[in-house]
């Protein structure tokens, strides 16, 4: 299935506020530990520690960490232990103040970002800088970090579901398009019946679970519920990100340092109503039980591993199969770079997960693999050819081409961020090595295929999980081994908690910055993704009245309900045929597309359809100016060859006469 | 068995049942979907994990050398099998979806009874008990 074009495209318990863990207690007063009353920890063999990452001991005392030594030694007063209520509901007010003053009518080529209220961004920046002193202050559980992502996530992935009243992204609009084929023809049809749209029912189990959502809900489409898919999958997204890292790290700061980072770096728009959303959850799920289970600890005496977390995987790994082609290809990836390293050199993920994928792809998926097979084959090891067609057209006008730079100025900090906390951390390197090689892993993904044209957006996003890990170790102070921590402990007196100084507020900054570029990277050609009711009302008109058998030309294939009747009604995009015909339609257009439609058999009938999502994608990706389109659409109006049959104000219909008559 | 433990067992397959009680309200009605939606979300799963819990924590899981509380694995595994009730749930769903659409048996309210009905029998299977530990030799570490 062919991915969007566009760029969319928890809990420990502190100590209650005021009181002092005896770690906090030894680094305010300096003492030492046993000074302070608490076990004093012979240092461990660092040689033994350093070469057995995680057969290194655990710490019940929190005198053997240095990891919170670090942060400011705040007196525990009433109002400071409250203090991170504050700008949380600070945030979302301005948020909701922001949302219900922002006008999406008259989008620009900046999408939502010159729209928003300017109490939008203050909003973020508030949330952000409570979530980052919130984070810092060891008083604080899990449950207020958690809360300030969950209040991210809201005003990342819900805005838009609330300031537009119509869901957005024509890709999701297809995917509602195929839930309502399976609906209406109530099994899987082949390209026979379907032409190249068959692929869906070939993977089609994220469709069929949403057909089955649709009338058990009692709602007419997946449309009444799609726009808030985006905040859903991330959600998902959520336990098993936490799992992850909770794998390789105790230290609160940098677990959800990492999940804020993730989900500001994952603007690449893959959270919308589709496959990939469900299958990257569970992609992520896979990883978490492999990465907990399926270590040194968990294997008990002969290698024996339960035969029950197999199974667990593979209910997860058949539900990926069967609804993405991708995903389980990055999965293989991932599971075969995780036995690069001795500690999960266990096969058993790996090849459950191939002999799934086989399966599925010698039967059910047979038919679309065989006819894809030839391209596919073409394009392994054509690095430069799947790298450079990542933008399928070209970013044209100041704020298509300024978004793009945003969202590519944004993965390149995050990338360069995580490269630099693995040089940086290399205590953290080597016990979350695992992170490294998920980070790394999707990489030779790139020469296997071009996906689309979308294989660089969907390796970064596959990328993000380890990467952004490292991401947020490199905003962080480096981390020690035990060992040399202890013994640095006891070797000099602790010293004097500082202030906020230099190392709180450059992250705070990156964080500041990171989140804000978001907003542009993940909603920044709303031009082209969002459809405003009329224009939902008036395509719906057209396939109102298309008979069986129908054809719909339009210039390109982003408008709502593209796909609706797709087993009824064919259709042609003439910006998507070779650049010679497309020159053909601009000097005679009326008789060029006349004659393109002129095929239709009775009783079907050939409709031209233009639309304002149509000339916002043509305009922002560089294929054809407003005002070549604009002539195209005076042509037919004018020519006797065409009737007009409906129009308001986001665009416009019109019928061939000399077809189905 | 107590009464915490009955009510583990019996809440998903009654999620279910609910759910399919919730179909004879107006559609799109707000509590329909609700019930409709958590049973999708979390019932086949509960009902999974809750045969397979002991067994599947019989092990240690993997945990940071660096964990100073010792709540933290608990906490660990508490998400493990949150995370666990809800992928598994989604999981079976798109399974038991894809497998009526693909057999021409498609329909809303039989992945529902389908699921329903799993469920119910699960609730009645006893929890999958860990295998026991490794014998050790004498002398030898555990």
């Amino acid at each position: 299935m062919r991915p969007p074009a566009t760029s969319r495209e928890r809990s420990e318990p502190e100590p209650v506020p005021g009181q002092q863990t005896p770690g906090r207690q030894e680094t305010q007063s300096g003492a030492e530990p046993e000074a302070a009353g608490l076990p004093a920890r012979k240092a461990p063999d660092r040689s033994s520690q350093e070469s057995h990452g995680h057969t290194e001991e655990a710490v019940t005392d929190l005198s053997d960490l240095s990891d919170l030594s670090d942060l400011p030694a705040w007196p525990p007063r009433v109002g400071r232990a409250a203090w991170p209520a504050a700008p949380l509901p600070a945030a979302l007010a301005l948020w909701g103040y922001a949302v219900t003053h922002t006008d999406v009518s008259e989008l620009d080529d900046f999408g939502l970002v010159s729209a928003l209220h300017p109490t939008f961004w203050l909003g973020l920046a508030v949330l952000v800088a409570g979530f980052w002193f919130t984070v810092r202050d060891p008083r604080r559980s899990h449950s207020w970090s958690l809360a300030y992502v969950l209040g991210l996530l809201v005003m990342e992935r819900a805005t838009q579901a609330v300031v537009y009243p119509t869901p957005l992204y024509a890709w999701a609009w297809k995917h509602d398009a195929v839930v309502d084929h399976l609906l209406t023809s109530g099994g899987l049809q082949t390209s026979r019946e379907l032409g190249d749209l068959a692929v869906y029912d070939q993977w089609p189990g994220f469709f069929a679970a949403q057909a089955a959502l649709v009338r058990l809900v009692g709602v007419d489409s997946a449309a009444m519920y799609m726009a808030w898919w985006p905040l859903v999958s991330s959600l998902m997204l959520l336990l098993p990100l936490l799992l992850i890292y909770r794998t390789f790290t105790a230290d609160r700061r940098l677990i959800w340092t990492a999940v804020w980072i993730f989900y500001v770096a994952n603007w690449v728009g893959q959270d919308y109503f589709s496959p990939q959303s469900v299958a990257f959850a569970l992609h992520l799920g896979v990883l978490a039980v492999v990465l907990r289970r399926y270590g040194p600890t968990g294997t008990g005496a002969g290698g024996q591993r339960s035969a029950l977390w197999t199974l667990v995987i593979t209910v997860m790994v058949v539900a990926i199969v069967i609804s993405h082609q991708l995903t389980p290809g990055m999965l293989a990836v991932s599971l075969a770079a995780l036995c690069l390293t001795r500690r999960y050199r266990d096969w058993t993920p790996l090849i459950t997960t191939v002999v799934i994928f086989l399966a599925w792809c010698l039967t059910a998926a047979l038919p679309f693999l065989s006819a894809a097979l030839p391209d596919m084959i073409r394009s392994v090891g054509d690095i430069g050819g799947n790298l450079s067609t990542g933008y399928e057209a070209t970013p044209t006008g100041t704020g298509a081409v300024a978004t793009s730079w945003v969202a590519r100025l944004l993965s390149g900090s995050v990338l360069l961020l995580a490269v630099f906390g693995v040089l940086r951390q290399r205590v953290l390197r080597h016990r979350a090595l695992p992170l490294v090689l998920l980070a790394a892993a999707p990489l030779p993904m790139f020469a296997a295929s071009s996906y689309g044209d979308e294989m660089i957006f969907r390796v970064l996003m596959f990328m993000l999980p380890g990467a952004c890990f490292f991401a947020a170790a490199a905003l962080l102070p480096r981390v020690c081994t035990l060992a040399a921590d202890a013994a640095a402990r006891e070797g000099r007196p602790q010293t004097v908690p500082q202030g906020l100084r230099f190392g709180t507020w450059v992250p705070l900054l990156a964080l500041v910055a990171g989140t804000l570029a978001f907003v542009p990277s993940y909603s920044g050609k709303d031009r082209m993704s969002y459809f405003p009711p009329r224009e939902v009302d008036l395509v719906r008109e057209v396939f109102d009245r298309a008979p069986k058998g129908s054809l719909v030309v339009a210039a390109d294939r982003n408008y709502p309900l593209a796909y609706a009747s797709y087993w009824n009604v064919d259709h042609y995009w003439f910006l998507e045929d070779t650049r010679g015909h497309v020159d053909q339609i601009l000097e005679n257009p009326a008789a060029t597309l006349a004659r393109d439609m002129s095929v239709v058999e009775p009783p079907g009938r050939a409709y031209f359809l233009l639309t304002q999502g149509q000339f916002a994608d043509s305009e922002m990706n560089g294929l054809l100016s407003g005002a070549e389109l604009r002539r195209i659409e005076r042509s037919v109006a004018a020519s006797p060859l065409f009737e007009r049959v409906a129009g308001n104000g986001a665009g416009v219909v019109y019928v061939l006469k000399g077809a189905s008559r | 068995m107590t009464p915490q433990e009955l009510v583990i067992r019996m809440l998903p397959p009654f999620g279910g049942w609910l759910a399919l009680a919730a179909l004879t309200l107006p559609d799109a009605s707000p509590l329909r979907a609700a019930a409709v939606a958590v049973f999708l979300a979390a019932g086949p799963g509960a009902a999974v994990v809750r045969i397979g819990g002991p067994a599947l924590r019989s092990r240690p899981a993997e945990s940071p050398v660096d964990r100073r509380d010792p709540d933290f694995a608990r906490h660990s595994d508490l998400l493990e099998r949150l995370m666990l009730v809800v992928f598994l749930s989604v999981g079976v769903v798109l399974i038991a979806a894809t497998v009526l659409i693909a057999g021409h048996a498609f329909s809303g309210q039989r992945v529902l009874l389908a699921l329903t009905v799993l469920t119910t029998l699960a609730a009645f299977c006893p929890p999958l008990r860990a295998s026991p530990p490794p014998r050790t030799r004498k002398g030898s570490a555990p």
